[in-house]
């Protein structure tokens, strides 16, 4: 409160007030029209996303009969989880599906893409072709492979191999082919849609450079190696953090090819967090708890990738 | 406030992450057919014309009884029209019968996957029809109503067998279903490669196997002589360890060897690397490495593929029950005088056979009224055992239905207690079949004559054990090395562990 006029201020300081004040109350104006356009996409989260995870946690730490929490046994549910040895085979498998992903399926939509940058006929054909298995619905691909790769004699590769003369070959019953098998149904999914990406990446390098390097004699392997690799790089970085997270989470293709089998050897994480869950037993807790422990590695995995990512960032500037 | 960011940050990535991990969103796995199995096709219903459906008696149901209830297994617009037609026949009675009853159809057919959650959101229907796999687990949480009161004022608890009494009921006595229909495990027959085989008696009817022993030698006999497989065995997820079970019985995996048993405590072991137990796994590893007879994909081979193998003459041999002999036949094409089915081959221990079947359950939140109501609905199309010429003629229609589309028009496994209501379904079979009964005499005089023991499934866990088990079985069909012994000590190891955890 003001009590004299000394205390008032001077005429310039008031001004300055004023013009806060109002500079305030439109950037409050500002906030909420903001905030207000952001408002409906903030409730579906809090409860599509927010919600259903709190609960997933607070799930995990208690014993379940369906989806009532009837006892709490703070972290048994991880303990016992982990304990088990389906959880070891699980992770083990988890790691090796991600290592053949990598390895069958990082560079494939990178190679696709570059295809149909250097093809001058039938790009749009050959563009479609290799997005079409991504429009399919993703259990249907699955049921289509499952046709194609029966051991049996009606199996389509082996009515194949039949017409040429050979033995039906078994591919699902191979404990050490059958994550590679699975991961090439994935990525004969999902290589197109990826290739997209690293298309729209490769349209905005600087065309000039592709023309320089070929007035200098530089070949399609050259251009690649020199020009088109080391553009994209960045983005195949997050691409790769992506894969790891997608196939971390692999499980319908497991669930309808193999059930995880033979004897585990394809069983994934989130198919054992399906098992608990829905696989006779309903135990949601346990359920939930190995789905907050794949959420952690993969909280992991993105650190590490955000550290070494920054640090590249520092080294760059 | 950096901090606070960074926090919100980690949060957000983390439900991101959840959200696509957590089990309140599953993301299409599809039912790979395991809740099936032994289950048998949940959609089957009797067929009747709805003009025979008159003048049902209501000395049971008030007529003034106000309810709505909505019926799983409703046939689809795809269903054949005569059955559609007796579906809306019943349900126009009703209305007419008990102008307050109100009847929703739902196309809803069982699993375990997709009823769990809808009966957790209230929107399950009143009526639907599991396999007696699932009971006891439903039961336990609490994911059916007790319908104890609605059975007692109909008067048919009395005519429930006692072994489905335990199938159905809770440790308090309380009953929470009834008994759709049975069945008992045996072995499905392709004639056709028998015959090709030239595996036949002077009588002209397939020389079947009588023990396992002889499933393996004539396996044998028919792999050679007409390149196929001769027997389906269905190896994955929890379906393998199903039939292990009856191959463990018939070797003498029960009483003291059974492969769940209680020590002096009440403590359950889990006994898998008994003697019996052992044999069995290594009669099945021998399967296919000594006889060869096993089809090629048995690791991913279901309920469901195992009886497209057998009817499409990929196989000529599949362990399945008398509730399944519509799958290769009518639904795979195997004509009816080419199928056949025999009692499960007996083993050095002895002769057993599961016996299970379809009951049917109410959804957690019916009222008395509704399971009344729902019963006198069961009552109109002959599911109860109540004899009335309307109710013949609905049985009699459903017969005629199975014979045109190709189905054998069998006895049924006696899901009642009630003489006169099971001679009359065999009557029916009679009057209407259109099999040759020599093929079949075998295996329906085996379920009155005694030269069967039946059994019921494992007591505790049991899908946890036929799991662990298919585990062990994969391991010994898909590498000749590997020890049988071990695979059992570590499904053993594995399964104790469980019981350990869960219930001991």
């Amino acid at each position: 409160m003001l009590s004299s006029p000394s205390q008032l201020p001077a005429k310039g300081e008031f001004m300055d007030k004023q013009e806060r004040l109002g500079e305030r109350s439109y950037k409050w104006i500002y906030d909420l029209k903001s905030w207000l356009i952001m408002l409906p996409g903030i409730v579906l989260f809090m409860f599509f996303v927010w919600g259903p995870l709190l609960q997933s946690v607070h799930m995990s730490l208690y014993k379940t009969r369906n989806i009532e929490l009837v006892e709490f046994v703070g972290l048994q549910n991880y303990i016992r989880v982990i304990s088990r040895e389906d959880f070891t085979q699980a992770l083990l498998n988890t790691l090796s599906y991600t290592f053949w992903s990598l390895l069958i399926g990082f560079m494939i939509p990178i190679f696709l893409a570059i295809l149909i940058g250097e093809t001058l006929k039938g790009k749009g054909f050959i563009r479609t072709a290799a997005y079409i298995p991504n429009i399919l619905p993703g259990l249907a691909t699955v049921l289509l492979w499952k046709a194609f790769l029966s051991a049996e004699r009606s199996g389509v590769f082996n009515v194949i191999l039949g017409y040429f003369g050979f033995e039906p070959m078994v591919f699902l019953s191979q404990s050490n082919l059958v994550i590679p098998i699975i991961i090439v149904t994935a990525t004969w999914k999902g290589a197109g849609a990826t290739a997209l990406i690293y298309m729209a990446g490769m349209a905005g390098i600087n065309p000039e450079l592709y023309e320089a390097a070929t007035i200098d004699g530089a070949g399609i392997w050259r251009r690649i190696r020199y020009i088109t690799l080391p553009a994209i790089f960045n983005l195949s970085s997050t691409m790769l953090i992506l894969q790891i997270i997608f196939i971390f989470q692999i499980m319908y293709e497991p669930l309808v090819l193999t059930g995880g089998g033979p004897d585990d050897a394809s069983l994934s994480l989130m198919l054992l967090m399906w098992r608990y869950a829905f696989g006779g037993n309903m135990d949601y807790g346990r359920a939930s708890a190995v789905a907050v422990l794949i959420a952690l590695l993969l909280l992991v995995f993105t650190t590490i990738y955000t550290i070494v990512n920054k640090r590249k960032t520092n080294w760059d500037m | 406030m950096k901090v606070y960011f960074r926090l919100i940050s980690v949060i957000l990535a983390l439900s991101l992450l959840l959200v696509a991990c957590g089990p309140a969103a599953p993301s299409g796995g599809g039912d790979t057919d395991t809740g099936n199995q032994g289950g048998g096709d949940s959609s089957e219903v009797t067929v009747a014309p709805p003009s025979e459906l008159d003048d049902i008696s209501t000395d049971v149901i008030d007529a003034n009884l106000t309810a709505t209830i909505s019926l799983g297994n409703w046939p689809p617009d795809t269903a054949p029209d005569a059955e559609r037609a007796f579906f809306e026949g019943a349900k126009a009675i009703m209305l007419q019968q008990y102008p307050n009853v109100t009847v929703v159809p739902a196309y809803f057919s069982y699993t375990l996957t997709n009823y769990v959650p809808m009966a957790l959101g209230g929107t399950a229907p009143t009526l639907f029809q599991p396999p007696f796999t699932d009971p006891q687990l439903l039961i336990s949480q609490g994911l059916v109503a007790d319908v104890t009161d609605a059975l007692e004022e109909f008067g048919i608890l009395e005519k429930f067998s006692p072994s489905f009494i335990e199938m159905l009921g809770d440790e308090n006595g309380r009953i929470f279903g009834l008994p759709r229909d049975g069945y008992v495990l045996g072995m499905h027959i392709n004639i056709n490669l028998f015959e090709e085989a030239g595996l036949m008696t002077e009588d002209g009817l397939p020389d079947f196997p009588r023990t396992l022993q002889e499933v393996a030698e004539k396996g044998q006999i028919i792999r050679e002589q007409t390149g196929k497989a001769a027997l389906a065995f269905m190896a994955s997820e929890t379906q393998g360890g199903w039939i292990y079970t009856n191959i463990a019985w018939n070797f003498g995996a029960v009483g003291e060897n059974a492969l769940l048993i209680q020590d002096a405590d009440g403590k359950w072991i889990a006994n898998l690397t008994s003697e019996p137990a052992i044999a069995a796994l290594e009669y099945i590893k021998s399967l296919r490495w000594e006889y060869d007879i096993l089809n090629a994909d048995a690791t991913t081979t279901t309920w469901g593929s195992a009886h497209t193998l057998l009817g499409t003459g990929e196989v000529a041999m599949n362990f399945a029950a008398d509730d399944a002999v519509d799958n290769p036949t009518a639904q795979n094409g195997l004509a009816v005088d080419k199928f056949a089915i025999i009692p499960f081959p007996a083993g050095p221990g002895g002769a057993y056979a599961l016996r299970g079947g379809t009951c049917y359950m109410f959804a957690p939140n019916t009222t008395t009224d509704q399971a009344v109501a729902s019963l006198g609905f069961l009552r109109l199309i002959g599911m109860l055992p109540f004899l009335d010429d309307d109710i013949i003629a609905g049985m009699r229609a459903g017969a005629a239905a199975s014979r045109e589309r190709g189905s054998p028009v069998l006895p049924r496994t006696p899901a009642w207690n009630d003489e006169e209501f099971i001679a009359m379904q065999r009557s029916i079979a009679e009057e209407y079949s259109n099999v040759d009964m020599r093929l079949y005499d075998d295996f329906f005089n085996s379920l009155t004559d005694g030269s069967i023991t039946f059994r019921a499934e494992e007591p505790v866990f049991a899908q946890e054990l036929y799991r662990t088990i298919t585990n062990a079985i994969q391991r010994v069909i898909t590498n000749e090395d590997a020890d049988v012994f071990a695979a059992m000590e570590r499904a053993r190891e594995r399964f104790q562990e469980y019981l350990d955890d869960e219930i001991n």
